[in-house]
């Protein structure tokens, strides 16, 4: 039944991608459906970009094994968001065209800003979808019930993620993920209901039943995280990365102005808090229903606890409504993952062509025609990078990635976002050593951090760490180093180049205000030279 | 080098509708950030230092953790309808600045 749902679904997301080929004739429907998203749409797109398989899945998991840390967690997730609405989507919506390199560069006029932006966008992309990936397969083939190895499932997403992209662009991509978060957001709302149902209407009598199950500290702090700062710094990590995530950024240039691109958010802000607030229910219930045992048993992250509260809540194993339960939800979860992977894909290929290819290569001459091919030879180059990295890391425990592709955006992408808006001194040298700066930052403290170095016992012989010594570094993310230190990189260098002045930087600042407060000209091209 | 000229160039910085679309925007974004990154951090801190406060029930058996947690959400929501609410003047702005 499962095979059967997910076969439907991916039907569905194909037979979406065939329509949307017949529309995908540019290079801007390719890049961003032409701008011709509506609000409402892409506000649940960008929902559904961000409950990935490690939300969804993840979320009611770490719930369901570790309480009241597990749904903190979710908060900062949403928070996040509030970063996003003030400050970015609407300037960059109103100063570039396709990428966050084209909001750069319309003010700093600098060609190697380009280069430099495009190339973060590329790494933290990489990142976020080798976890991915390698997550895809771990999850493939527990939801088939080990029928999918991960070295088949890696493939198979990276197929089809590839033809989404390169027959559909982002019009399709976009489609695949409104019709996945919808999936998901019901199947989410109707196990909620169900579960209050069982609960007597009242989350206080779930609570009381995980107490009782559990003892009382699963309902207070500290069951998962013993380290407050290395939570803080993750915090940071999340409310300001989300800001600077490639992904996400693309989305506001879906739309047709900066208004739809405010709008956009705050529909997304109502999808996805609405979806982590029953993110306490599920993860609570799975407890209480399924239990700790059973779940940590199928997957020791939690991965299956979801799932296998859809089974409990539908009848249980054994009877038509659980499998039936079990196996939509498990569809739900193969779908968000392929959504996910897309839009990172189309972010990634999207920054290579136009600010690599056409931008840096080309001096911004390119026709439309080249444009096009080589936007879609780099969708399939990154898709094919994107499987041999996921096949090459598949029994690593790669999870900690995220968290690196969320540090890197805010400790390289921010500072320099920020600067770029709002201070009007800032250079293009500046910006380069921000964004330099900033990823070496955080390359450097995870590679001596707990996730790379430590001691593993002898008996651990999968996922074993790469260096076997103390960890020099001792937080597990970098944030609350390595973003003061993207600021101070984009100061220093700020300050180094000033001696290079162009006489019309003030000029440029002005512009640059004028048009990302007010939108005006905002038709007019974006040189992407000069 | 094609700069492109925006409309009202330079002359846009002397215009006064602009001038207060910046200056309330600026403020407007400052007092947010501030405000809702101090009431975010609240909640990890007293998570890692205050966790009997945290575990401490207030509503049956809803802790104060869960409460401050769902409280977060709501105050997402309030601070993106001010938002909304504050960018009709900010909108209203942009146009008379572009005129």
């Amino acid at each position: 039944m499962t095979f059967l749902l997910a076969a439907v679904i991916v039907a569905i997301t194909l037979g979406i991608t065939f329509w949307a080929s017949r529309r995908n004739t540019s290079t801007s429907d390719f890049y961003v459906a032409g701008g011709k998203i509506s609000a409402g749409q892409n506000g649940i797109a960008i929902a559904g970009d961000y409950m990935s398989a490690a939300s969804f899945l993840g979320i009611t998991g770490l719930i369901a094994l570790n309480g009241f840390d597990g749904f903190m967690y979710s908060v900062g997730w949403f928070i996040a968001y509030l970063t996003v609405l003030f400050i970015v989507a609407e300037p960059l919506r109103n100063l570039g065209k396709y990428t966050l390199a084209d909001m750069l560069v319309y003010r700093l006029r600098d060609p190697r800003v380009r280069m430099y932006a495009a190339l973060s966008t590329i790494v933290v992309s990489t990142f976020y979808m080798i976890a991915q990936v390698v997550g895809a397969g771990t999850l493939i083939s527990l939801l088939s019930g080990g029928v999918l190895k991960p070295s088949v499932a890696i493939p198979l997403v990276g197929v089809l993620m590839i033809i989404y992209v390169v027959v559909g662009g982002m019009l399709a991509t976009t489609w695949v993920q409104i019709v996945k978060a919808t999936l998901l957001m019901f199947a989410t709302v109707v196990m909620s209901v169900l579960i209050l149902n069982r609960f007597g209407w009242s989350f206080s009598n779930l609570l009381g039943a995980a107490e009782a199950k559990n003892g009382a500290e699963f309902l207070g702090a500290g069951l998962k995280y013993k380290n407050p700062v290395d939570l803080i710094s993750l915090g940071l990590a999340l409310v300001l990365g989300t800001a600077g995530l490639p992904h996400i950024l693309v989305r506001f240039y879906t739309v047709p102005t900066a208004q739809d691109a405010r709008k956009s958010v705050v529909w997304a802000m109502v999808l996805i808090g609405a979806f982590y607030v029953m993110t306490a229910l599920m993860g609570n219930a799975a407890n209480v229903l399924v239990g700790k045992e059973a779940i940590a048993t199928a997957n020791a992250a939690g991965n299956m606890a979801a799932p296998l509260l859809a089974q409990a809540l539908f009848g249980g194993a054994g009877t038509v409504g659980g499998e039936f339960g079990l196996a939509f939800v498990t569809a739900v979860a193969f779908a968000t993952i392929l959504a996910v992977v897309a839009g990172l894909t189309i972010a990634a290929s999207t920054s290579f062509t136009h600010d690599i290819f056409n931008g840096v290569m080309r001096g911004g001459k390119a026709s439309e025609g080249e444009q096009f091919r080589v936007a879609r030879l780099a969708t399939v180059a990154v898709g094919i990078v994107a499987i041999v990295l996921g096949l090459l890391a598949q029994t690593q425990n790669v999870a900690f990635l995220v968290a690196l592709a969320f540090a890197i955006a805010a400790s390289a992408n921010v500072p320099v976002i920020l600067f770029t808006l709002f201070w009007r001194k800032f250079n293009a040298t500046g910006a380069i050593w921000g964004i330099v700066g900033g990823i070496l930052t955080c390359l450097t403290l995870i590679a001596i951090s707990p996730n790379i170095m430590g001691i593993d016992p002898p008996e651990k012989t999968t996922g074993r760490r790469p260096i076997q010594a103390q960890a020099i570094f001792p937080l597990e993310n970098p944030g609350i180093v390595s973003i003061p230190a993207g600021f101070a990189f984009a100061v220093i260098g700020t300050l180094i180049g000033a001696s290079r002045r162009r006489e019309d930087e003030d000029q440029l600042f002005e512009e640059m205000q004028f048009r990302a407060y007010t939108g005006a000209g905002m038709d007019g091209t974006v040189a992407a030279h000069d | 080098m094609t700069v492109s000229q925006v409309q009202s160039g330079s002359s846009s910085v002397r215009n006064s509708a602009f001038q207060q679309l910046v200056a309330e925007r600026v403020r407007f974004t400052v007092v947010m950030t501030i405000t809702f990154l101090v009431l975010y951090f609240l909640l990890p801190l007293l998570a890692g230092y205050n966790k009997p406060l945290m575990a401490q029930k207030v509503l049956g058996n809803v802790t104060f953790g869960y409460l401050m947690a769902f409280a977060e959400f709501v105050m997402g929501w309030i601070l993106a309808a001010l938002y909304v609410r504050k960018a009709r003047t900010f909108d209203r702005l942009a146009l008379e600045a572009q005129r």
